[in-house]
C-alpha cells in the first residue's frame, strides 16, 4: 500500500517535471534488500538521480581517485547537486523496512539536506510506528494516514470480480450485491 | 508483496550489469557512456528506477488517487514556504494495504 502511494506521487511529480524545472529522486526500502540498502547506497542512489545527464567534475574526479566514496563525500556531492537545481522532490518509501539502526541516521541526513537546501521537499512513507522518529527529526512534518477508502475497496472488488474464475456463475445482480454487502460490512467495522 | 520483493532482488542484481545508465548517457559518446555508467554504479549499486517500474506495474488503477487530491499533498507539492512544510509523511499499516489492495 505504501509503495502504491509513493509510486502514484512519484509519477505525478514526474509528469510535472516534464513541464517544470523540477527533479524527482526516490528509493523504495525493502526488507529483502537490507544488505544492499546501506545508508551510503541509499544516499548514493538519490545522488544518481540528481546529477542528471552531465556528471559534475567533482564527482568525476572523486571516482578517478579510485577509492570507494565515503558517506561524507556523497552528502557533500548531494548538497552541491541540489544547490544547482531549482526544486527537488525526494521520496523514501517504507522507512520501516530499512534496518532499525539505519533509520535515525537516514532521517538525520535527510534533515540536514532539507535544512541546507530549502528547495527540497521530502515524501516519506512507513508503518505508523516510524511516525515517532520521523516527527522527532522533522517536527513540522505533515502526517497523512493512509488507509483504503470506499472507492479503493470498490475498485479492488471490481477488479477481483472481473477476474472471477467462474464467470458463468456470476450475474450483474449478484455482482452488485457482493460489492454493496462488503462495503456495508467495511463501514460497520 | 512477495512478488514485489522478488522483483526487487532482480533489481539489485541488475546494478552489476551494464544496463543501468543507458538513458542518462544516451547522447554521449560510447566511451563516455561506459565511463558514466561506471560512475553511476560507483555512486550506488541500487537501481530505484527498476523498483519503481515494478511497483507501478502492480498498481491497481484508481486506488489511492485520493491522496493526490488532498490539500496536504497539493500544498506540499506546490508550496513555496521554507523548510517548515517540506516533509510529508504518509503512514499506513501494510496489513490493511496488502490485504485489501494488493
Amino acid at each position: 500500500m505504501a509503495g502504491n502511494t509513493s509510486s502514484l506521487a512519484i509519477d505525478s511529480l514526474c509528469d510535472q517535471a516534464r513541464e517544470e524545472d523540477i527533479v524527482v529522486a526516490w528509493v523504495y526500502c525493502d526488507y529483502n534488500a537490507q544488505q544492499e540498502q546501506t545508508v551510503i547506497n541509499i544516499m548514493g542512489a538519490l545522488l544518481r538521480r540528481l546529477v542528471g545527464r552531465e556528471i559534475p567534475e567533482d564527482i568525476r574526479e572523486a571516482f578517478e581517485e579510485g577509492r570507494r566514496p565515503l558517506l561524507a563525500d556523497l552528502m557533500r556531492m548531494l548538497k552541491i547537486a541540489i544547490s544547482s537545481l531549482p526544486r527537488v522532490f525526494i521520496f523514501i518509501d517504507a522507512l520501516d523496512e530499512c534496518l532499525p539502526k539505519d533509520l535515525a541516521e537516514i532521517l538525520g541526513l535527510l534533515r540536514d539536506v532539507v535544512r541546507e537546501s530549502p528547495q527540497t521537499r521530502m515524501f516519506l512513507t512507513g508503518r505508523p510506528h516510524v511516525n515517532e522518529p520521523v516527527q522527532k527529526y522533522f517536527t513540522n512534518a505533515v502526517a497523512i494516514p493512509i488507509s483504503p477508502n470506499r472507492d479503493d475497496i470498490r475498485n479492488y472488488l471490481e477488479m477481483k470480480l472481473d477476474r472471477d474464475d467462474e464467470p458463468e456463475a456470476m450475474n450483474m445482480d449478484l455482482r452488485a450485491e457482493i460489492v454493496t454487502t462488503i462495503l456495508e460490512k467495511m463501514s460497520n467495522m | 508483496m512477495a512478488q514485489t520483493t522478488s522483483t526487487h532482488r532482480v533489481t539489485v542484481g541488475d546494478g552489476n550489469t551494464n544496463s543501468g545508465n543507458i538513458k542518462d548517457s544516451f547522447n554521449t559518446t560510447v566511451y563516455n557512456s561506459g565511463e558514466d555508467a561506471k560512475i553511476m554504479r560507483w555512486l550506488s549499486p541500487l537501481e530505484p528506477e527498476n523498483r519503481h517500474h515494478a511497483v507501478c506495474a502492480d498498481r491497481l488503477e484508481g486506488v489511492g488517487n485520493w491522496l493526490l487530491e488532498t490539500s496536504e499533498f497539493r500544498e506540499w507539492r506546490g508550496g513555496e514556504g521554507g523548510a517548515d512544510e517540506a516533509v510529508l509523511f504518509c503512514s499506513g499499516d501494510p496489513g490493511v494495504g496488502k490485504t485489501y489492495l494488493r
